[in-house]
């Protein structure tokens, strides 16, 4: 029997075993292109939804691909991120007056939407005992979510997610800072 | 002998993503695979087809059921690739018109997967002690042997087990 280089095999083995986690993660991410394009249809402006769909797509292949912790935050994120998103779909269709002046609900939608999502990212978190892996994959992902609605009125509404997102998160992120030290 | 409870949980981390087990769970594998192979395939032969095994494996990884035991598992994904790489020769024969050689004395493949397969129970049997041996041969030749009833279901079982230990041992599946 010839010699066998052995590690030029765990190479070719490793290279096999990335490629085909890849190609399973795009597998698994697929049902983001679903909901990208549901939001697309639904949304004002479908150029945004197009772009943070896309990031948020291929945030979630490279989550997949990551695996362990990361991959775990996929789902979690995009189902609490699907709560500022409707928010913002509904609000679009209405509008608030006060006096002569109309103005539209998107923004505090969105904030609210982000409260509520950065609340059930922070419980599912904390419950599930996952580390700072999950916490960050899962708050990226849930905000890429609801960006796609929350840009109904420009990237004020997507800041305006982002800092409601943050209010949520503070309480359960405070405990768990302050149990770690 | 290894501790392969130790490849289950490592091949379980693999599969959700966890890199730095790959060497071990690479190491674990390689020398029950080769062993099949060779037996299986012969030593040339056998050599390449478990470096293909490893390749499929380790690709096949991510979809690995961690409920099952790791080591049948992979050692069922290298039988397959033995299994089709003689399949692939015998196809490759029938096609350049290549007459059997020698050794063949021109059995087809199963036939010669058959031969394999009943030299690795026959080197099994070899382990056994001569009592257990009479029992399984009397079994198969379906001669009266010297006792019967509930106490020769009794050896004939125990023969068995024993059998099928012994082929556990030399090559990792049942």
């Amino acid at each position: 029997m010839e010699s066998i280089d052995l590690s030029r095999l765990a190479r070719k083995a490793r290279g096999r075993y990335e490629r085909a986690r890849l190609g399973l993660s795009f597998a698994g991410a697929a049902p983001l292109i679903a909901l990208v394009a549901a939001t697309a249809f639904f949304a004002k402006r479908p150029n945004s939804v197009a772009f943070f769909g896309g990031l948020l797509f291929l945030a979630g292949v490279a989550l997949l691909w990551r695996g362990r912790d990361l991959r775990r935050a996929l789902w979690p994120g995009v189902l609490s991120g699907l709560i500022p998103l409707v928010f913002a779909l509904v609000a679009n269709h209405g509008h608030g007056c006060s006096g002569n002046h109309c103005s539209s609900l998107c923004v505090p939608a969105c904030v609210a939407g982000g409260v509520t999502a950065g609340i059930v990212v922070s419980v599912i978190a904390t419950r599930m005992r996952l580390g700072w892996g999950f916490w960050a994959a899962a708050s990226a992902i849930s905000m890429l979510t609801g960006a796609m609605g929350c840009a109904c009125v420009g990237y004020s509404g997507v800041l305006a997610l982002m800092g409601g997102f943050s209010v949520g998160l503070t309480p359960q992120l405070t405990r768990k800072v302050f149990a770690a030290s | 002998m290894r501790d392969f409870t130790d490849l289950d949980q490592l091949l379980k981390a693999l599969s959700e993503g966890d890199r730095g087990v790959f060497t071990r769970v690479f190491e674990l594998l390689w020398g029950p695979i080769l062993r099949l192979c060779v037996h299986l395939m012969g030593e040339t032969d056998g050599a390449d087809v478990a470096q293909s095994s490893m390749l499929n494996i380790l690709e096949r990884a991510n979809e690995y059921d961690w409920r099952r035991p790791a080591l049948p598992w992979a050692l069922a994904i290298a039988t397959w690739e033995c299994r089709t790489q003689l399949k692939r020769r015998a196809r490759l024969r029938e096609t350049t018109d290549e007459k059997p050689s020698e050794t063949d004395n021109g059995a087809s493949a199963e036939e010669q997967e058959q031969r394999v397969l009943l030299n690795a129970a026959m080197k099994a049997m070899g382990l056994l002690s001569e009592a257990d041996q009479q029992t399984l041969i009397a079994t198969y030749w379906e001669t009266a042997p010297a006792v019967s009833g509930a106490t020769l279901r009794k050896r004939r079982a125990r023969a068995l087990g024993r059998l099928r230990e012994a082929f556990r041992r030399l090559y990792g599946i049942d």
